[in-house]
């Protein structure tokens, strides 16, 4: 006893002690200790969830450009096979359309000979009347005086009925 | 310098030392901590913020990586006895912890000291001492069970050999009251009495590296009690291995 007496230790302030400490101990438990490893971890969750979202967004931004790419890849292909298409079926378009043009043209060519030959025809057949016409009147002034009346038309309707026949347009009489 | 603590007053027959004084002058300064704290705590840490956290932060990790899991129930302890120890001993390296005297009653002249290190009185040191070994021991009945908890003490599996070795740990329980409480007094009491005389010897200049030393004591001291508290409580939870 005499060495705690010593060393000046007494129960009040042992107990005192304590209960202090115990008392410091829960204040700084509850009301800095817990605080604030509460609020580090929800730092540290709000910095693994940023990081999360980084790379999310990093993934996304991969696969929207691999999406691009993609996307793009097929419109080319639709593209080419729209073109080829486009190109085949004006192609197409162009042999009709100049097939078309060739028998037309064909058309008109023949209508044009055909009307050419009838309009030929028919300028002989009015040159070979013409060519009566003239001949009567030159006969007739020729043999006004050698002729009757009656010889004059009999001749004139032989002509006639020679030119009718196409005599004429062979050359012969 | 008397080793025991001296009396300044009495409230109603409770001996008021002035130890107690520093006490609750490191009550006060740990209280104005949490006030500060509470008021500015946000996810952005600044200024004072940042350096509490780093001391919460340092003790959290230095923990988990010894004790693992059990580190959520042993560092609220640690930090406690580190914060408690370090700024009581801090104390006393500023002005007028020695030249501050109050003059009770029979005590002459010269008076006694107002205020002394917390932790230079045993009745602190034999508190903290308590705390940490009955704290040790109730964590690891809670944690182990009491049946294993008694088997670090009792086995007589290969008799005689782990009973002896239960005697010797129950032993070493024993002698945690005394070489923690005496270490941290002793340490403490010897730098407060050599600063003292310094002070009466050469008082400007001389003390100076003396102080640095005694600013170096105080942190180790309070850094070798937290860790050996940690120490202790992550050994007794564990179960025996025999």
């Amino acid at each position: 006893m005499g060495i705690l007496h010593t060393f000046g230790l007494e129960a009040s302030l042992f107990l005192f002690q304590i209960i202090n400490f115990l008392v410091i101990l829960f204040i700084l438990t509850k009301f800095l200790y817990k605080p604030i490893r509460n609020m580090v971890e929800e730092r540290k969750r709000k910095i693994d969830q940023s990081l999360r979202d980084a790379e999310d967004a990093k993934a996304a931004l991969e696969n929207a450009g691999a999406e691009r790419k993609r996307i793009l890849g097929d419109a080319k292909k639709d593209a080419d096979i729209m073109t080829a298409a486009t190109k085949r079926q004006l192609s197409e378009t162009k042999e009709k359309l100049t097939k078309e043009a060739k028998e037309r043209s064909q058309q008109i060519i023949d209508e044009a000979k055909q009307r050419a030959v009838v309009e030929l025809e028919n300028v002989n057949k009015q040159v070979g009347r013409m060519s009566v016409d003239l001949s009567g009147k030159i006969m007739t002034k020729l043999f006004s005086d050698l002729f009757t009346d009656e010889d004059k038309q009999k001749i004139l309707s032989r002509a006639l009925e020679k030119i009718e026949k196409g005599g004429y347009e062979t050359g012969s009489n | 310098m008397s080793i025991a603590p001296d009396i300044l007053f009495k409230i109603a027959g409770f001996p008021v030392t002035n130890t107690i004084i520093t006490t609750l002058l490191t009550d006060l300064v740990l209280i104005l901590i949490v006030i500060c704290v509470s008021k500015t705590l946000s996810l952005k840490p600044k200024g004072f913020q940042n350096v509490v956290e780093i001391v919460i932060d340092y003790f959290y990790d230095l923990i988990e990586d010894t004790a693992g899991k059990k580190v959520s129930f042993i560092y609220p302890w640690v930090l406690t006895f580190f914060l408690f120890i370090v700024i009581s001993n801090l104390a006393a390296q500023f002005p007028g912890f020695e030249s501050i005297r109050f003059h009770p009653a029979g005590y002459g002249e010269e008076g006694v000291p107002f205020l002394r290190a917390a932790t230079s009185d045993l009745n602190t040191t034999l508190a903290l001492a308590t705390i940490s070994v009955i704290a040790a021991n109730i964590i690891a009945i809670v944690r182990i069970g009491i049946k294993s908890y008694i088997l670090k003490f009792v086995s007589f599996k290969m008799f005689p050999i782990f009973m002896f070795v239960g005697i010797l740990e129950f032993a070493n329980e024993l002698t945690k009251f005394i070489s923690f409480s005496f270490r941290l007094l002793g340490n403490i009491f010897a730098g407060e009495s050599m600063l003292s005389q310094m002070y009466h010897l050469f008082p400007i200049g001389i003390p100076l590296p003396f102080m640095a030393l005694e600013f170096m004591v105080a942190v180790i001291q309070a850094l070798v009690f937290s860790m050996l508290t940690m120490a202790f409580m992550h050994i007794l939870s564990d179960k025996p291995q025999h």
